[in-house]
């Protein structure tokens, strides 16, 4: 699937819910292909399944984790008795349904604990990559998004969707 | 396991039944004033999270309505989304610590008034705190006229309040604080400020004894084999002079000491009491539930079974002096901190009254011992156990093992274990397994291959069985209620450790992944620097779970009722709705699965007259509800569900109960993914307004 038409397509389908900011972003993206998405089948908006980061993000991100997340949620991202897992049923089944601009909005605003808001967007969003590589949600070919309002445009969905005929 | 189905099957049967019967209500029974109350973190001093109360029961504990709620956002500088509190109820007033500040904050516990709040600007020092965020609660003190609440703070100083105004009471300690770091009969180092020791759990007072243990940070990869140790110690309610300290890793001449081989018991640290401590006030004992010692995984730097490491202690109230002792397991190695509090129960054995203690664990063992003499009430043989081969490691070659009650949760991983809703997804199980070493509850870590083993697959050891929420007991079945996770998987892989992040040997990992100096973006990206090799991100990682679908067969979470007058099960059920992955899955369509509980680790439970209640620990979006959770009630005789109300999120903190006003209310903490602190206070409708 083509990341920036499929972007085009979810902003179309709720625009009313962005910031104007967004919005202009979005009509910027979306103009020139105006003509594509006038073929296109009804939206199919993305989730986690469909290659919303790239290997080396998530391997930039994975850096990032070992030095500033790993000590209380673990090598492996299974938790302890300070901090949550970040993979496994109750990860997957809270975060299930909602958006990684959620979860990003989350990792951003409140980690890492000790000094909340200390890395930067990007920081954040390989950490993330990382994290959806360790839950082993496939890599594809575009890295993921600095923006929330554009991460919220990307299901998390815990189950992988039975496959599109 | 097996009577599971059927009693699912009997809770809508139970239903119609109860609604036809006009069950009698208990017309007002004369209650000793306190068991209105909710006085100290587990109701009372023995752990039990027992109130003998009734108006809330299950005829019409669907009718429950939210009575008041506080969100804690605000009680910090930042929202906090890991609320684990369990408020106090005493003298007309509800206490609780909350929010990313952990502050204290007093409320009506009729209408949920904010009355006071105190908090602590604590700088530097905060920010550096092992154990960070609103914590567990607090602990409440009373002469009869003057009325104090203590709590210690993520700094690790100990506060004590003016009950009535939140304002300290500046004859205690230093202007009404205690310097934790000090006088701890160690140097905590590197210095006051970012020296790592805190705590999370509510303190606990006694008499006039304030008895506060010590928390570090996770110990699955630390950074060196040396800490600072998590010694008890008790202090004067009225001063806050230190009366006695408890060395949790003995000093040269004291017993113990020689369960440290090559002087380990030197540079160890750790091996303290995070969790809640329980305490006789009638025989004057206190019992010392101990973590593990320094790194958990790996303990070839600490040879020796390492006293009083992972073992229950039990102590004199007025001088902290050792009674007996009960190492639940020798030399750690798979995290098996003692998690929750001991539980006091008066049991009959053998038509005897004996005073006991009951312990939960992670490893699903609920180790049963005469609380006066330490002695197990059913036999806890030394069974040999697996020794593994990870270079530099010293093994215990046995482990007490419970003869009684069985296991109460999964404390290892065989192939009968794994997903069996039909035989395609056993083999992909099988083919996950396979990558690592199976084996029954105390089979040692593996160093990490990627040709396997990729560790030790385990169960019942950092995360699973009962964690800090402990349990419950009722002292008239004389029945304990325990929730514990039935799937929460461990890798348990060790690495070599580099010199650059750690002194220890090996430290948990997965193989793969070699450790990597960190790269700042940009670094040794430039043309004609050496190309990075090709690896996959997340290499060697595996997750645990098959499409969503976990890897193990249901129950994923269960609460039992055990019985400490004879050992045994009276009841066990799976905890929780079925998480959506599994009622949304394809690939199960049309196969009728029982409820199967969720895996989720803290859980906490309340026992009142009839009921047992609990919350939920994952989301869920069912047909009657939309996305949020569920706070259930069991009958506390059969384990049959007879009701349930809508949290908008998980239960992270357990529930309490009191009266006032001759209402009866249940206050629950919840949190979790995108949905921050909040208290809600449940009751009755009103009738006749």
């Amino acid at each position: 699937m083509n990341a920036r038409n499929s972007i085009q397509q979810e902003g179309d389908d709720d625009v009313n819910a962005k910031s104007p900011v967004a919005i202009l972003v979005l009509a910027v993206i979306a103009s020139p292909l105006c003509l594509l998405r006038a073929q296109a089948p009804a939206a199919e908006s993305r989730s986690v399944w469909d290659g919303v980061y790239t290997e080396e993000q998530a391997k930039r991100g994975e850096s990032v984790y070992r030095k500033e997340c790993a000590a209380c949620h673990g090598d492996l991202l299974a938790g302890a008795e300070s901090a949550p897992p970040l993979t496994g049923g109750a990860f997957l089944a809270n975060w299930n349904g909602l958006t990684i601009g959620d979860l990003f909005d989350r990792i951003r605003k409140t980690m890492p604990q000790s000094a909340p808001g200390r890395l930067t967007r990007q920081q954040n969003a390989d950490i993330l990559a990382f994290m959806l590589s360790v839950n082993k949600f496939p890599a594809g070919k575009t890295e993921l998004y600095r923006q929330s309002e554009m991460l919220k445009e990307i299901r998390f969905e815990a189950a992988k969707p039975a496959p599109k005929k | 396991m097996r009577e599971k189905k059927s009693k699912q099957l009997g809770t809508l049967l139970f239903l119609i039944i109860a609604g036809g019967l006009c069950l009698p209500v208990a017309a007002s029974p004369q209650f000793h004033p306190k068991d209105t109350e909710w006085p100290s973190y587990g109701a009372d001093l023995a752990g039990t999270r027992y109130r003998s109360l009734d108006q809330i029961n299950a005829s019409n504990f669907n009718d429950l309505e939210i009575a008041w709620r506080i969100k804690t956002d605000n009680f910090g500088d930042r929202p906090e989304y890991k609320l684990e509190g369990t408020p106090l109820m005493v003298n007309g007033v509800l206490y609780a610590t909350a929010g990313s500040r952990r502050a204290v904050i007093a409320l009506d516990p009729a209408s949920g008034e904010l009355l006071w709040i105190h908090g602590e600007h604590e700088g530097k020092r905060g920010a550096a705190a092992p154990r960070q965020l609103s914590g567990r609660g607090l602990a409440y003190w009373s002469d009869g006229r003057e009325e104090r609440i203590f709590y210690v703070t993520p700094g690790f100083r100990l506060v004590c309040l003016d009950a009535k105004t939140g304002v300290r009471i500046p004859s205690f300690g230093d202007n009404g604080e205690v310097d934790l770091k000090l006088n701890d009969d160690q140097d905590i180092f590197p210095d006051l400020t970012t020296g790592e020791i805190g705590i999370q759990s509510a303190p606990v007072v006694a008499k006039d004894t304030v008895i506060i243990g010590a928390a570090f940070r996770e110990g699955m990869t630390p950074k060196s084999m040396r800490n600072n140790k998590g010694y008890v110690r008790g202090f004067d309610v009225r001063t806050g002079k230190r009366l006695w300290i408890f060395h949790t890793i003995p000093k040269k001449s004291e017993f113990g000491y020689d369960t440290w081989d090559k002087g380990s018991a030197e540079y160890t640290g750790n091996t303290g009491v995070w969790t809640q401590i329980t305490v006789d006030e009638q025989l004057g004992l206190v019992y010392l539930p101990v973590e593990s010692p320094t790194s958990d995984f790996y303990g070839g730097h600490r040879p020796g079974n390492n006293l009083f490491g992972e073992t229950l202690v039990c102590v004199d109230l007025k001088t902290g002096e050792r009674k007996w002792h009960f190492q639940l397991v020798h030399h750690p190695l798979w995290d098996m901190d003692i998690s929750s509090a001991p539980i006091l129960a008066d049991i009959t054995i053998d038509g005897k009254p004996v005073k006991a203690v009951a312990q939960p664990s992670k490893q699903g063992f609920l180790y049963v011992f005469d609380r006066v003499t330490g002695k197990p009430i059913w036999p806890i043989p030394e069974r040999p156990v697996e020794v593994g081969n990870v270079p530099g490691e010293w093994y215990s070659h046995t482990q007490p093992i419970p003869t009684k009650p069985p296991a109460y949760s999964r404390n290892g991983v065989s192939i009968d274990d794994l997903i069996d809703f039909t035989p395609a997804l056993r083999e992909r199980a099988k083919e996950i397994a396979s990558k690592y070493h199976l084996g029954p509850v105390f089979t040692p870590p593996t160093v990490s291959k990627l040709e396997g083993p990729l560790g030790t697959l385990t169960m019942g050891t950092a995360s699973g069985g009962t964690n800090w929420p402990g349990g419950s007991y009722d002292p008239e079945t004389h029945n304990v209620y325990v929730y514990a996770c039935n799937s929460c998987i461990e890798p348990a892989g060790l690495v070599a450790a580099p010199k650059e992040v750690s002194d220890i040997a090996y430290i948990a990992g997965t193989a793969g992944r070699e450790v990597e100096i960190l790269h700042g973006p940009g670094e040794n990206a430039g043309a004609d620097s050496p190309r990075p090799p090709k690896k996959p991100a997340g290499g060697g990682f595996t997750r645990m779970d098959i499409d969503g679908l976990p890897l193990v067969k249901p129950p994923y979470g269960t609460i039992t009722a055990i019985n400490l007058d004879k050992g045994e099960f009276v009841w066990q059920i799976a905890h929780g709705e079925t998480p959506d992955v599994v009622r949304n899955s394809a690939i199960l369509k049309g196969m009728n699965i029982p409820r199967t509980g969720q895996t989720t680790y803290n859980v906490g439970t309340l026992v009142t007259k009839t009921l047992v209640i609990a919350g939920e620990g994952n989301i869920t979006t069912t047909a009657d509800h939309p996305r949020g959770a569920m706070l259930r009630a069991y009958d506390k005789m059969t384990g049959n569900e007879v009701g349930a109300v809508y949290m908008p999120a998980p239960q992270t903190g357990s529930p309490m109960t009191y009266m006032v006003n001759g209402k009866q209310y249940i206050v629950v903490a919840v949190s979790g993914g995108p949905y921050s602190g909040e208290y809600i206070a449940y009751t009755l409708p009103s009738t006749g307004e």
